[in-house]
């Protein structure tokens, strides 16, 4: 009965439009006002700020053999810091800016890839290691005070810009495209789906494993620098541990997204549902007024929930 | 009444089928072999009576009882105990925590006690002399000893548990003479206390060395069961392979051309030492012998997958060193795996992926760009007689001889010159076989070369121009013309004394 | 003929069983062992008073809580797997203790009940583990990454806010002394010799084994989830004594206060000398790691750097230690 619920569940898009409608259905009857077109933009701006860096996450867990990146938090920190002190306010740094976060955070992913893959360190332990030390290196940079001006242009995402949108969501959406376009029709994108799928096969197939799967953390670590930026225009400024409560969500929307842990399956755009879902299930608690402490114990027994559709391994009996 | 008796016994792997109605029967205290050639189902019968499969039908009763085991614990709490063929023992611990796990002597507080676990260790190698081999002490780490060493403290694991019933499967394989003769002294003494020994084993001087009666086993089912003293060497071979076609001998299929594409001058890696040989364009290459005496290794050395320890090898004339896969696929040689599941196919994902991954990575190109693949891919697969739904269906959906059609057709779009196949047919349908070796029959002659290795003595006999038969890693015999059935090749691989020829 | 593997002539012993790889199998934390000494050097040479009796304590009260978690942690991480939920476990018992005490009063039996709930607690978190991982067959990391999000929520629920006062005659015990020998050191070696008897027992055997190879553990007729489940409800256990010790060390409760010890646990096993593969790796090994931490911190506080910098050099040194703890561990098991 288990797998029939779960070949059912395999469509996770479907499966999740109903739950994010349902949701809003039940938001609205709690609270009228909650699926109002305003609530609904707030909420998808948010949703884009997760999306963004989960879109990374996704890159790193589709490569399979454990991969996570627990460092994502202290890159969009990084990435909103960096950005802001460049920028000043001013637009005309603003390509400077830009090309600078993407160049650093890029580099941040590359050297949690090389742990990984040349010194074979766990992906757990050698993000994890990367966090301390790229939060360290914030706290010695802004001395704990907020810092860094956004430029008013990058302020402008969270303004309308068509159809009643902010362009922060365009962004995500084209994040979303570039995304599909590359696990779909890059070589790169393949390679990351076969070595999660069966490393050994795609070793033997000629696929170049070990630089896939650095280029797979860099890449998320140049997500993560992105959404710092969005992060940087959404809020105007930045301060240390701003982007700590993205990455436990964003391990969550790739995973409820259909990607398996085990890594060689499951696409962008589920993720993407999934951003949306977490971030109205986590207004929904809000306005519920359930305490802090509800909410948690709600993720996290949701994801254990999860874990019995999504995250088995196999018996050792044949 | 029999100590153990199968009946009926019947298991499928996914598509494949292991064993087909299989029965055995074993005496109280007697030591009876259990023989097959590769595949027959051997294996998985005693995974079965040992309790670390499960069988899909039949029955196992034990001293006339039914039995069910749910697990190999459950097996030995009722006196089975079982020596794997792929071995039992953690690497990184040490010889005497490996032959007393779960069973580990306690001392009055109900402690581990490491001096008398480790003096028991040393009683039991004690027994094997000077035949055990340097760092073979009770403290050494499993990770740091030698084959033959890690199949002797997993029979002393084995010995040291209390059982009625002991399986050895394939536990001589890397034993020399001298310890090969201390097991059968152990082996004796199990008979003398009333215990029954099931032994499988390739090599016919050793099972008719130690076992009272012989049982042959042939596509998962039983064929013939004999005492040892009634029987003859000849007469089994013939029940391994079905007397009629024992001697017939394959006629030439291809006309290989008398250049060398591929020349190996004392090669050792992996298992296999000292081989040399070459390979002509449009022949095929077969590698015989028993499994596993180094025939997957060269080809792996061949590709890049295992390091070289030793050798010089020569693609067209010029030399070539392995260093990982693409290399050789830049150099036209290619390699193909048997083991679809373990490193061939990527199952989760859909038939196209599988079939451009090796393409893309050898072109170097960044896009895929589905068309000009689909096109280029097509004649590849309707050569192949390679059907599925659609290009987006996952891989799985195919049978296993399709599956496999995939794996080879990746490397084919590849355009080799040389294809390494390592068991290609393991576990396949006949109509799918049959239609891989009339590829391969097609690729000769277009001047493809090939190096098979087939765990399939007949299907190794009827594809391949030559055959050379390997033993303990070296090459001890080369069949050609004439001598190309499996009388002559079962001679050369199983009756073969180590080193020592028997001439029919 | 020989077998490929030729054996010398005669057979010559080659001292206790050859090999580097060997040694380290058998005492992987060598290495910890000298950058303990080192590190403790460098202690004393910055911090004068640093070898006195009422420093040493006081150093040995302020690393304890950490050390009793990495035991726990060595464990699960020796059977393959990971408990990234114990520094929720940490919070949760620690905000139970303090409720339950304040509840009852100031009292021996408040004390009693306070203690047996907290361990109780802490066994009942692993067990959840233990059985999600084991038995359900979940994955290790998200797996006790959700359990440690509900510990905290739970904990939250318990004490919203850091607060909450133990009475002086609770933490007197931890900070106190008997017979002049520091409780804390009495701890110590109290939690030390129970890790080092269970690692005496057949449990232990069978944990290394199904870390080491699970398969052929299995087919050894180790009773592999039995034997996982128990790792975690020892982690548990180790955990629930932890947040027991911070209750003593902080005098309150603080529904937080686990949050970054999750990651120093398994940097502190890791720097021990266990391979977070498995199998390889002792207790000692993480006691040692657990100090090193807490040296690390001392000489960074001691060498007068500047406050903003040590969190860098702190993440700094433990990610260089973890690389090097994760190849030579690695080499262990090969």
């Amino acid at each position: 009965m288990l797998a029939r619920l779960r070949a059912f569940l395999g469509r996770p898009l479907a499966i999740e439009a109903i739950a994010i409608l349902a949701l809003l259905a039940v938001g609205e009857a709690l609270s009228p006002g909650f699926a109002s077109p305003r609530q609904i933009v707030n909420q998808l701006i948010i949703a884009a700020l997760l999306g963004v860096v989960a879109a990374g996450q996704n890159l790193v867990i589709l490569c399979g053999q454990e991969g996570i990146d627990l460092s994502v938090g202290g890159i969009i920190s990084f990435g909103a810091f960096l950005g802001g002190n460049l920028m000043q306010q001013n637009d005309a740094n603003l390509p400077l800016a830009l090309a600078s976060v993407l160049a650093a955070t890029f580099l941040i992913g590359l050297m949690n890839g090389a742990g990984v893959t040349l010194l074979r360190i766990p992906p757990l332990v050698m993000t994890l290691g990367m966090l301390g030390v790229v939060n360290g290196l914030l706290v010695v940079l802004t001395r704990g005070w907020p810092s860094g001006r956004a430029a008013p242009l990058l302020v402008e995402i969270v303004q309308p810009l068509a159809l009643g949108l902010p362009g922060i969501v365009f962004i995500w959406l084209a994040v979303g495209v570039l995304m599909a376009l590359a696990l779909r029709r890059t070589t790169f994108g393949l390679n990351v789906y076969a070595i999660g799928a069966n490393e050994e096969a795609a070793r033997l197939a000629g696929v170049p494993v070990r630089r896939t799967r650095m280029l797979a953390f860099a890449l998320s670590g140049l997500f993560s620098g992105i959404s710092g930026l969005l992060l940087l225009g959404y809020t105007g400024n930045v301060f240390v541990g701003a982007g700590d409560q993205y990455m436990l969500p964003s391990i969550i929307a790739v995973v409820i997204g259909g990607t398996s842990l085990a890594g060689g399956s499951g696409a962008y755009w589920g993720t993407m549902a999934g951003a949306v879902f977490l971030v109205v299930l986590q207004s929904i608690l809000t306005t519920l007024n359930i305490p802090p402490f509800g909410r948690q114990i709600i993720y996290g027994v949701v994801l254990l929930a999860l874990m019995l559709f999504y995250g088995r391994q196999r018996r050792l009996r044949g | 009444m029999h100590a153990l008796a199968a009946s009926k016994i019947c298991k499928r792997f996914g598509g494949i089928v292991a064993l087909d109605g299989a029965e055995f029967a074993l005496d109280a205290g007697e030591v009876h072999a259990l023989i097959g050639s590769n595949g027959c189902g051997k294996s998985t019968l005693c995974k079965i009576i040992a309790g670390a499969v499960g069988a899909d039908a039949g029955e196992l009763t034990v001293n006339g009882e039914r039995v069910s085991f749910a697990n190999p614990g459950a097996a030995a709490a009722r006196g089975v105990e079982m020596f794997y063929q792929e071995l039992s023992l953690i690497p990184a611990m040490t010889v005497a925590e490996n032959i007393f796990l779960g069973r580990e002597p306690t001392g009055r507080n109900g402690l581990v006690d490491r001096g008398r676990m480790d003096a028991s260790a040393a009683r039991l190698l004690a027994g094997f002399g000077d035949a055990l081999g340097a760092g073979l002490q009770p403290q050494a780490t499993i990770g740091d000893l030698s084959a033959d060493q890690r199949q002797i403290v997993e029979i002393l694991k084995v010995l040291a548990r209390p059982s009625r019933i002991v399986v050895f499967d394939e536990a001589t394989a890397a034993l020399d003479r001298d310890q090969v003769a201390v097991v059968f002294d152990r082996i004796r003494a199990l008979k003398a206390e009333g215990r029954s020994t099931i032994f499988i084993s390739h090599r016919m001087d050793e099972v008719f060395a130690i076992a009272d009666r012989i049982t042959v086993m042939r596509n998962g089912a039983t064929v013939t069961t004999a005492r040892a003293a009634d029987t003859s060497r000849d007469q089994l071979v013939m029940a391994m392979v079905g007397a009629d076609q024992a001697s017939a001998t394959q006629p030439a299929r291809h006309r290989p051309a008398a250049e060398e594409v591929l020349t190996v001058v004392d090669l050792s890696a992996g298992k296999l030492a000292h081989v040399s040989f070459a390979l002509r364009r449009g022949e095929i290459l077969g590698l015989g012998g028993l499994h596993g005496q180094g025939q997957s290794d060269l080809l792996r050395a061949l590709y890049g997958v295992i390091p070289l320890r030793n050798g010089v090898i020569a693609i067209g004339g010029r030399r070539f060193q392995p260093k990982w896969p693409i290399a050789a696929m830049r150099r036209s040689m290619a390699y193909v795996s048997g083991d679809r599941a373990k490193n061939g196919v990527m199952a989760i994902r859909p038939i196209f992926e599988n079939l451009v991954v090796s393409i893309l990575a050898r072109n170097r190109d960044h896009v895929v760009a589905r068309g000009k693949l689909g096109a280029l891919l097509q004649p590849v697969v309707e050569r192949l007689k390679l059907k599925f739904s659609s290009l987006e269906a996952p891989v799985t959906e195919l049978s296993g001889g399709n599956q496999q059609k995939v794996v080879l057709a990746r490397l084919l779009a590849t355009e080799p010159a040389i294809l390494l196949l390592d068991d290609p047919t393991k576990g396949i349908d006949l109509g799918t076989k049959a239609d891989l070796y009339a590829f391969m029959d097609d690729l000769c002659a277009q001047g493809v070369s090939i190096l098979l290795h087939s765990s399939d003595d007949k299907e190794l006999l009827a594809v391949s121009d030559r055959v050379l038969v390997f033993n303990a890693g070296r090459c001890v015999a080369e069949l050609a013309g004439a001598e190309r059935n499996e009388l002559a090749l079962y001679r050369a691989a199983y009756l073969t004394e180590r080193g020592e020829a028997e001439h029919a | 003929m020989l077998s490929p593997f030729t054996k010398p002539a005669t057979a010559v012993d080659a001292g206790g069983a050859g090999g580097w790889s060997a040694s380290r199998s058998r005492r992987p934390y060598l290495l910890a062992a000298a950058v303990f000494f080192v590190l403790a050097a460098i202690n004393a040479i910055l911090q004068p008073t640093f070898l006195t009796f009422d420093v040493a304590a006081s150093n040995l009260a302020a690393f304890l809580p950490l050390t009793l978690l990495a035991i726990g942690q060595t464990f699960v991480i020796l059977g393959s797997d990971i408990d990234l939920s114990n520094g929720g476990i940490v919070s949760l018992v620690n905000v139970a203790v303090v409720e339950i005490i304040e509840r009852f009063g100031d009292s021996a039996a408040s004390y009693a009940i306070g203690i047996a709930a907290g361990l109780a607690l802490g066994l009942a978190a692993g067990a959840l583990n233990g059985v999600c991982v084991a038995y359900l067959r979940f994955q290790a990391i998200v797996t006790t990454f959700a359990t440690s999000v509900i510990y905290v929520g739970l904990a939250l629920w318990i004490l919203p806010q850091a607060g909450g006062q133990v009475p002086p005659d609770f933490y007197n015990v931890y900070a106190g002394a008997v017979l002049g020998v520091p409780n804390v050191l009495l701890i110590l070696v109290a939690a030390a010799a129970l890790a080092l008897v269970i690692a005496r027992t057949r449990f232990y055997y069978a944990l290394r084994a199904t870390g080491g190879n699970m398969q052929a553990a299995f087919f050894t007729g180790v009773p592999v989830a039995r034997v996982r489940l128990t790792a975690y409800v020892v982690s548990g256990f180790f955990a629930a004594l932890c947040g027991l010790a911070l209750v003593g060390e902080t005098a309150s409760g603080d529904p937080l206060i686990g949050g970054l010890m999750t990651l120093s646990s398994v940097t502190a096993v890791v720097l021990g000398g266990t391979s977070l593969a498995g199998c390889v790796g002792s207790v000692t090994g993480s006691v040692l790691g657990g100090f090193i931490l807490g040296l690390i911190n001392n000489v960074i506080f001691f060498a007068h750097v500047p406050f903003e910098w040590q969190g860098l050099i702190q993440g700094a040194i433990i990610l260089a230690a973890l690389s090097g703890g994760v190849a030579m561990a690695r080499r262990g098991r090969n």
